[in-house]
């Protein structure tokens, strides 16, 4: 239907809500990038290719739904039956044909594919009562997990473009820009500024011609929220995009999605291209006269060009390398036009906004961090995935409530959030709240959304090294301090993790770390120390021990661990099977050596091991 | 015309004009190697970093680089503080690792006490500091044959894929604006070679001697409209043809009055 | 305020004063700069001292990539902006008279400035082959 007037949308609504509401039961199979890996295409195929050969009465090949990111990635590939919310978990190719008997004909669970808690052996039957998801609120990911990305009818059905209709029909310009501003809406690709201001900055300066972008370039190691949501509810982004450029005046835009996300690539196209055929991008749009068109900019694998002024050149069709930044680029940013940039989850938020209200909003989260966030919770946690909580929530509940703690029985040594630029925050900073400003302050931030928990057996300055190596390779090589202030910086670094550094050489790092955060042009040489700065400062015993006694009490370093095998062995010979280099002897039921001269700690013989018979030392 | 304080001195300066150009007009000497007046500032090199503030800021300072940050009445600057000290000499420092062999850098960096880096000498350093002034000032000639390609510390400046360049018209502004001497280039035999790419040179028809490439007088005759008989000489043959020319005015003038 | 370099050829006898007060009016670090004016023989003591004519429609002007060349209003010289100044050497291949030069003592491009107002060549010649007067 090609929606010429506002009355049409409602119109259309309706319609699609009647075909949603017709459909008496849906089966969600999760297609996010967690899933996915795991095989969950081919349990779409299966469901669809099963289903088309029983014809049952209140189920067709077009209840089995694809969706984006249901969130819970640990235990994927994910089913979810509607409307009873029914979530099947660990689900595999062969068990989909008991699933379609037992739950779909007979109207029965399938009880060894419930997500059992790990704790209390309670089994749960809807996911809204997991624990992983009853304390999300869920935002910017409202329909990622859903709906159909690619079905443009579902995202008008769950209320899609109502907000825009509702902004163009009854609101003017600087209206709009009041009521973000209002709700206090803080930018949620990491830098936190007050997306109103942002707006209203760049609708006042003179100008013929204005951009409105989208950061999709989400180059944080760790973090998926973007990718979710643009892979997973495109529509958002694009309807956040709409409202953005009615506000400040601008008739042309462009998504810039990395390039090494191209499911995200494409599935923004098709939602452009849908929007475009149902009259609600580009000319004249819903018949109002407001015009604005968006294109999609794929990057070319920089983490750089993550950074707005790199960005801008990139999509400008110049090297992706950041500009000194003392005009800002609201004033002066794309082909020199001032220029709105915003991330994925900041323009998925404005629909929600403009519907609701700024009151609605400032209601969550807390009086100067409103809202909620979406965190990608990764690393050494049981239920790694993706979630939307309230703002001030704290660590603890984050990582323990819905993470479910550390895993095989290991204890919680840190926490990494806000990607390369941010830092390591110890246990007991775990009450802290997330926001923007009380991670800052305690020496991390709360970035983008990424968060990797960390336990016993990594090693602090493993992680330096491992981030400053990332950054090294990310930097554009513009100015002197990031290019080779963050070299030096990694090299000494490395230094320490081999053992061969010295207190002076851990002194000129901190001196070295401040001129870098200072005299960097642009903001990935300006937080590149952080990953340093932050593990100095929590973790100076763990350097020391390095330094001084020439030990890594993680037990990661290669060279200043040792692995030996105790008397739990068993002689079983598996690790003499697995050590790629032949370093341990031994014959069958008789204790097994390893040779220290051979040995390359590649940890192989104690991933193996049943019985605990190898000690890292 | 608006008034800042640099160093404790109110001086005048017109709005919109970089504080370096300020700094320089006051006598004031900061290093800024990656600045020339025949191309535009980026702030590259940040040497040339300095401490502002503002009365409303309540001491709150930051650190610009003054090449490229314009000044605004009430600006309060400060160029030699220890913190603007030490950011020069970090740099010039991590400047002395990647360049162990640049004697622009060594001196510079023995002005500010440095004799010896205290990093590791990158093993692969070559003398570019990755000031861009060779690549901007390409682009002011209209030509951009050169670039910076690759990200990073592997960052090198080099012509389209690393071949000859089929924009360069020899003119060596490259190599002569750069200030460590790095960009290598050699005339021989009536040919110049730069960038791997070689120039029939345009030699004087009287004396031999070498004036420009043929590309670099093509460009001049086509975008800047110089006659092509104006590249036949050299400039000493061309003030003796000029003072043969003039000795013919000056005899026939005479001839004239007898 | 307007100004005028004339050149007088008949009265040039060749002295080269004119060539060694440019030098040192132009020096540099303790050494000489090279001169901006020669007086050249077109005939056996005939001389003609060539110096730079500030054309209206300057080749030199024409020829800078980089605008490093300008008129200064007051002196009515062509000037080179030593700041702006690449050395790519387009104005010295450009002059038709040869007067940019490239002093390679102080390796830099140099031309007649008429010393910023009051030429050196002019004050020396003993002949005043070289005068700069008001109009």
């Amino acid at each position: 239907m090609h929606i010429d007037s506002i009355e049409k949308l409602s119109q259309w609504q309706t319609e699609c809500r009647a075909k949603q509401t017709a459909q008496k039961r849906k089966v969600l199979v999760c297609l996010g990038p967690g899933c996915l890996a795991g095989g969950s295409d081919e349990i779409l195929e299966e469901f669809k290719r099963i289903i088309a050969e029983k014809k049952l009465a209140d189920i067709t090949v077009d209840s089995i739904k694809k969706t984006g990111c249901h969130g819970f990635c640990a235990r994927g590939p994910l089913v979810v039956i509607e409307p009873e919310g029914i979530f099947y978990s660990k689900v595999k190719k062969a068990n989909v044909a008991e699933i379609i008997e037992t739950t779909l004909e007979k109207g029965e669970l399938v009880e060894k594919l419930l997500y059992k808690d790990p704790e209390s052996d309670k089994k749960y039957t809807d996911y809204k009562e997991i624990p992983f998801y009853a304390r999300q609120k869920r935002i910017s990911l409202r329909n990622v997990g859903q709906i159909d990305p690619d079905e443009i009818e579902e995202y008008v059905a769950r209320g899609g473009y109502a907000a825009l209709a509702k902004v163009l029909a009854e609101m003017k310009p600087q209206e709009v820009i009041d009521e973000v501003s209002q709700s206090g809406l803080r930018g949620r690709g990491g830098g936190g500024f007050p997306t109103g201001r942002k707006w209203a900055t760049c609708a006042k300066v003179e100008a013929d011609i204005r951009y409105v972008l989208c950061n999709g370039d989400e180059g944080d190691p760790g973090a998926f929220m973007d990718r979710c949501i643009m892979e997973g509810d495109p529509h958002s982004v694009l309807e956040g995009m709409i409202i953005c450029a009615y506000a400040v005046g601008s008739r042309e835009g462009y998504v810039y999605v990395r390039e090494e996300y191209p499911l995200a690539v494409i599935n923004m196209q098709k939602a452009i291209d849908a929007a475009h055929e149902h009259g609600l991008l580009g000319e004249n749009i819903m018949g109002t006269g407001f015009s604005y068109d968006i294109k999609v900019s794929r990057g070319g694998g920089a983490f750089v060009c993550g950074e707005s002024s790199a960005l801008m050149r990139s999509v400008g069709g110049e090297i992706g390398e950041p500009r000194a930044k003392y005009v800002r680029s609201v004033v002066k940013g794309l082909h020199d036009q001032p220029t709105v940039l915003n991330n994925v989850e900041t323009y998925a938020t404005v629909p929600v906004i403009m519907e609701k209200g700024a009151d609605w909003f400032k209601k969550i989260g807390t009086p100067k961090s409103p809202g909620t966030k979406a965190f990608s919770l990764a690393g050494k946690v049981c239920n790694t995935g993706l979630i939307e909580v309230p703002m001030g929530i704290s660590l603890r509940d984050i990582i323990y409530d819905i993470g479910g703690g550390i895993p095989d029985g290991r204890e919680f040594k840190a926490v990494q959030t806000g990607g390369p630029s941010g830092g390591c925050l110890p246990a007991d900073k775990l009450d802290l709240p997330v926001d923007f400003d009380s991670l800052t302050e305690a020496g991390s931030m709360m970035g983008s959304g990424g968060m990797i928990v960390m336990d016993d057996r990594t090693c602090a300055v493993d992680v330096a090294r491992y981030f400053l190596n990332f950054l090294v390779e990310e930097s554009c090589g513009k100015c002197v301090p990031c290019r080779e202030g963050l070299y030096q910086l990694h090299h000494l670094c490395v230094k320490i993790c081999e053992g061969k550094a010295s207190e002076d050489d851990l002194a000129l790092m901190e001196r070295l770390s401040k001129v870098i955060q200072t005299a960097s042009l642009c903001g990935l040489g300006q937080s590149g120390p952080n990953p340093f700065v932050s593990t100095v400062r929590y973790f100076r015993d763990e350097y020391l021990a390095h330094i001084k006694d020439k030990k890594c009490p993680a037990g990661v370093c290669r060279e200043l661990i040792t692995y030996t095998i105790n008397d739990k062995c068993t002689g079983c010979l598996a690790c003499i099977k697995v050590c790629p280099v032949d370093a341990i002897t031994g014959e069958k039921k008789k204790l097994h050596v390893i040779d220290q001269d051979a040995c390359t700690r590649c940890g192989s013989c104690y991933a193996v091991c049943n019985f605990d018979a190898v000690d890292i030392v | 015309m608006v008034h800042i304080t640099i160093n404790g001195k109110v001086v005048k300066a017109t709005e919109g004009e970089m504080l370096l150009t300020v700094i320089k007009r006051e006598g004031i000497d900061i290093p800024a190697l990656c600045h020339h007046e025949a191309i535009e500032p980026t702030g590259n090199c940040r040497l040339c970093m300095v401490e502002i503030t503002r009365a409303e800021w309540e001491g709150w300072k930051k650190h610009v680089t003054s090449c490229l940050y314009p000044v605004e009445d009430g600006l309060i600057v400060n160029t030699h503080t220890p913190e603007v000290i030490e950011i020069r000499k970090t740099i010039l420092d991590l400047q002395l690792a990647n360049c162990p062999n640049s004697e622009v850098i060594q001196k510079m960096a023995e002005e500010y006490g440095i004799y010896k880096t205290s990093y590791e000498t990158v093993p692969e350093g070559d003398n570019c500091i990755m000031c861009y002034a060779c690549t901007r000032i390409c682009e002011v000639l209209g030509k951009s044959a050169i670039s910076a390609v690759m990200r990073g510390h592997k960052k090198v400046i080099a012509p389209p894929f690393g071949e000859e360049p089929p924009d360069c018209i020899g003119c060596l502004a490259c190599a002569q604006i750069c200030p460590t001497n790095v960009i290598p280039w050699t005339d021989k035999d009536g040919t110049r070679t730069i960038w791997n790419k070689k120039f029939d040179l345009i030699t004087c028809k009287e004396c031999g001697k070498t004036i420009i490439t043929k590309d670099f007088a093509d460009y001049l005759m086509e975008q800047r409209d110089i006659p092509k008989e104006y590249f036949e000489l050299c400039d000493d043959c061309k003030r003796m043809q000029t003072a043969r020319k003039m000795g013919e005015i000056v005899t026939r003038a005479q001839e004239a009055t007898l | 305020m307007k100004y005028q370099f004339e050149v007088i050829p008949s009265k040039c006898i060749g002295c080269r004063t004119c060539e060694l007060a440019c030098a040192f009016a132009h020096a540099k670090n303790q050494k000489p700069g090279k001169s901006r004016i020669y007086p050249l023989a077109y005939a056996p003591d005939k001389y003609v001292p060539v110096a730079c004519l500030q054309c209206d429609d300057a080749a030199c002007v024409k020829s800078c990539m980089f605008n490093a060349l300008r008129r200064n209003e007051e002196t009515g010289a062509v000037e080179l902006d030593k700041e702006r100044c690449v050395k790519c050497g387009a104005c010295v291949a450009a002059c038709p008279f040869g007067c940019a030069l490239v002093d390679d003592v102080h390796d830099e491009i140099v031309k007649c400035d008429l010393c910023g107002g009051s030429p050196a060549c002019a004050a020396f010649c003993p002949t005043k082959a070289l005068v700069y007067k008001k109009v």
